[in-house]
């Protein structure tokens, strides 16, 4: 198979993991490398280069979120972390820590490599165009317009800032915290958490065909939201 | 209530017979009637005052009463006689003034028995003894027949005084035996350890005005079983406590073992063993109980070391029973979950090893179908596992509720979106009222919460038939209720289906764990709420819990 695709770095210290994610990711053209500890990807970091790293949460030793942090003195190399359900708050410790993406194990292939196309095309071309375009929703951040259908919407100034910062990481989950940083200055959490979720609940009756199953603005649950690059 | 009404009624015959017609029921806590009946109960009786010698009425009829109601008799007397002079002899006169002496004996005591003596000889002497309107007296034999009156008086009221002491003694006697039957009553009617304690001690305190401190072995040595209000147990009394545990003899203030002490140490023996210690408080001033008190106090104590090896004999068979059960359930709950487990790994080996060996004989359409019964599979066994986790989190008690306000339809949401496949096949209607008010709870609790009851109806409903998320708000509460058409619940059924693991024939079917619903059952019950089934008007069920609107007891965390 291809082996000039991007290079992704493996950490996974259950051999069955990267067994399987070997074999499926080198069936998409990318070319694998594999670490078993924090140590081992930190070395491999630096040797390997990759384009991509995706990272265990739960390892032994150094684990996913002190490997992050390591990572993110040196490399904005995307990180897309794989975690189990019940570790909500390390989830959001490993974003917060510079972390692109994480996925809930078990996850189906698909969806690792949609995320992985996405943390990739946002490593590629920094600082997207000033258009926003996903399905029927547009945002043009140049004329500060938001389109659904090309017809236009009217946002309140604070859900206008809000989507914007979801648009500055389309496709990627941001926690509660660096939603509220970015939108309100976050000073105190409590507080700015329940405007996050009555303002992400406006935007959404107003941009989602049913507010109920979003397309758009989708819930982490227990972490944050994202907007969706792909509906 | 029935100590008091016996206690009181001294001049009835039998408190037994009273307390059972009077008071069927005895209350262990003292209530606002018992307070009042136990002041008159006081009043009348006190061991604490009344040992010694003869009290009973005229102890209550003060000094300045009696004297005066003697001296005024034997005035009557006087008159009484000065009226019947004309017809009678002074001899037959006598008789009245007699007559008036015997009563004051009986009515107001020794003393007044005595001035009335003298008080009556002097009048009689005065009016009926030459020479008349003089205390002088001219014959010997009206010298005897004063003696004589006088004697008279003495000897009537010493023996009047005896029938007295006696009666107080019966008396006493009977309100002991009435407070002893009263306590073994109250005891009776508790089974508790912490009530049997609180009866004791209750008791106790009542009959002996002291604060009452019982102590009973627990794994660091004695514990403070109940005090009474305000008493500490200071740990420099722990070496008196221990000794009377240890050798079953009283020691303490009172006795002559470590009288230093602050209180007054009895050991709780029972038939078997000493079973704990009992320690009264003296209070400043009388110090000691009187010997009669002491054997009463005994008495007490021995009836509250039997109820207390009763309780505890109990609490020890309840906890036995207890553990015997929670392993039995803990048997029922392996073999159901490790045939949840199985069966899926059973699809996903099968089809596993059909598509590795039987590859050439499978077209495109069955190997897909074997795929998609796999992955399935493979859902469901994680979906058990993560009910697993649920449980296991709930079981240890170490379930930290991260509640913030939360959007409710962002929640019901979140639920759908995790159920995917599942529900994407079904019609699922969602209906939330507009402008619903955030609401504080654990997001992910609650969606697993709806996930959980949404598969459920996905269970049991037919696949056309559509299942509803409804939520609605009601004055201190946010209402969550999913119906759906399935085959209902057993009215039998609807209370038992939140526990684990069920035999309910709604959940004994395919993938029966019944670990979905009791997790529910923890989750909504962590937040402060409650969950239920009933049945749907016309066909299937409905599941609802409710949310406290507003958090008080769960704090918000992070």
């Amino acid at each position: 198979m291809g082996n000039n695709g991007p290079r992704v770095l493996v950490v996974d210290d259950e051999q069955g993991i990267r067994r399987f994610l070997r074999a499926s990711l080198t069936a998409h053209g990318y070319s694998v490398y594999e670490a078993c500890t924090g140590e081992e990807a930190l070395q491999a970091t630096h040797s390997v280069r990759p384009d991509l790293i995706i990272l265990d949460l739960g390892l032994p030793r150094i684990g996913g979120v002190e490997v992050t942090r390591c990572l993110r003195e040196w490399t904005q190399t995307p990180i897309i972390v794989l975690s189990v359900r019940e570790q909500e708050a390390e989830k959001i410790a490993v974003l917060d820590a510079g972390a692109d993406d994480y996925l809930t194990k078990p996850f189906g292939l698909g969806e690792l490599l949609a995320r992985m196309r996405a943390a990739l095309r946002r490593a590629t071309k920094q600082g997207s165009g000033p258009v926003f375009a996903a399905g029927d929703l547009k945002v043009d951040l140049a004329q500060r317009e938001v389109l659904i259908r090309n017809r236009r919407v009217q946002l309140t100034p604070t859900e206008y800032d809000l989507l914007k910062a979801l648009v500055g990481h389309a496709g990627r989950v941001l926690t509660h915290r660096q939603l509220v940083r970015e939108v309100w200055g976050g000073m105190s959490y409590e507080d700015d958490v329940h405007m996050l979720r009555v303002n992400v609940s406006n935007l959404r009756r107003k941009l989602e065909p049913d507010p109920t199953r979003p397309r758009y603005i989708v819930t982490e649950p227990g972490v944050g939201y994202r907007l969706q690059t792909e509906p | 209530m029935s100590f008091a009404n016996s206690a009181g009624s001294s001049n009835r015959t039998s408190p037994a017979l009273e307390c059972d017609s009077e008071s069927p029921k005895v209350h262990p806590l003292p209530s606002n009637t018992r307070a009042k009946e136990q002041k008159e109960a006081r009043a009348q009786w006190n061991p604490r005052r009344d040992h010694g010698a003869a009290k009973s009425q005229n102890q209550k009829t003060e000094w300045w009463v009696r004297y005066p109601a003697s001296l005024a008799l034997i005035g009557m007397a006087t008159v009484f006689s000065l009226l019947l002079r004309p017809i009678l002899e002074p001899a037959n006169l006598l008789m009245l003034f007699l007559l008036s002496v015997v009563i004051s004996a009986l009515r107001w005591g020794h003393m007044a028995a005595i001035v009335a003596a003298v008080s009556g000889t002097m009048l009689f002497d005065y009016f009926y003894i030459p020479p008349f309107f003089s205390f002088a007296i001219s014959d010997v034999k009206y010298f005897i027949i004063l003696t004589g009156l006088l004697t008279v008086g003495l000897v009537t009221s010493t023996l009047a005084g005896q029938v007295r002491e006696q009666a107080d003694a019966a008396r006493r006697r009977e309100a002991y035996t009435a407070s002893l039957y009263a306590l073994s009553r109250s005891l009776a009617v508790v089974n508790r350890l912490d009530q049997i304690l609180e009866v004791v001690a209750y008791r106790i305190s009542e009959i002996f005005e002291r604060p009452v401190l019982i102590l009973l072995p627990g794994d660091g040595g004695l514990e403070v079983g109940f005090s009474s209000p305000g008493l500490v147990f200071r740990e420099e009394e722990r070496t008196v406590a221990n000794w009377v545990l240890e050798h079953g003899q009283q020691a303490g203030s009172g006795t002559e073992i470590m009288p230093g002490a602050e209180m007054h140490y009895l050991p709780l023996t029972a038939s078997l063993r000493v079973v704990g210690v009992l320690a009264v408080k003296a209070r400043h001033g009388d110090e000691s109980l009187s010997p009669e008190q002491g054997q009463l106090l005994e008495a007490f104590v021995s009836q509250a070391a039997l109820a207390t090896e009763r309780a505890l004999l109990e609490q020890k068979a309840r906890q036995a029973q207890l553990l015997q059960e929670a392993d039995k359930l803990q048997k029922a709950l392996l073999n159901s979950v490790s045939h949840g487990l199985r069966t899926p790994l059973a699809s996903i080996m099968g089809t596993l090893s059909s598509l590795s060996e039987d590859q050439a004989m499978l077209d495109e359409v069955t190997r897909r179908e074997l795929l998609d019964n796999a992955r399935e599979e493979a859902g469901r066994l994680n979906r058990l596992v993560g009910n697993l986790l649920d449980m296991t989190r709930l079981e240890a008690g170490t379930l930290r509720l991260k509640v913030e306000a939360c959007d409710v339809q962002d929640v019901i949401g979140a639920a759908l979106s995790q159920l995917r496949e599942a529900a994407r096949s079904r019609p699922i209607t969602v209906d939330i009222p507009a402008h619903l008010p955030l609401v504080p709870m654990d997001f992910v609790l609650i969606a697993q919460v709806l996930v959980n009851l949404l598969e459920n109806a996905i269970k049991y409903a037919p696949a056309h038939e559509p299942i509803a998320v409804q939520a609605r708000l009601a004055e201190n509460d946010l209402e969550i209720l999913v119906s759906d058409r399935g085959v209902g619940i057993p009215q039998g059924d609807l209370h038992g289906i939140f526990d684990k693991p069920c035999h309910g024939a709604r959940v004994t079917g395919t993938e029966g764990t019944g670990l979905g619903l009791s997790i529910c059952k923890g989750f909504v019950e962590a937040h402060g709420g409650r969950i239920w089934a009933e049945p749907r008007v016309d066909r299937g069920a409905v599941f609802a819990f409710t949310l406290p609107r507003h958090a008080n007891a769960a704090s918000p965390g992070r």
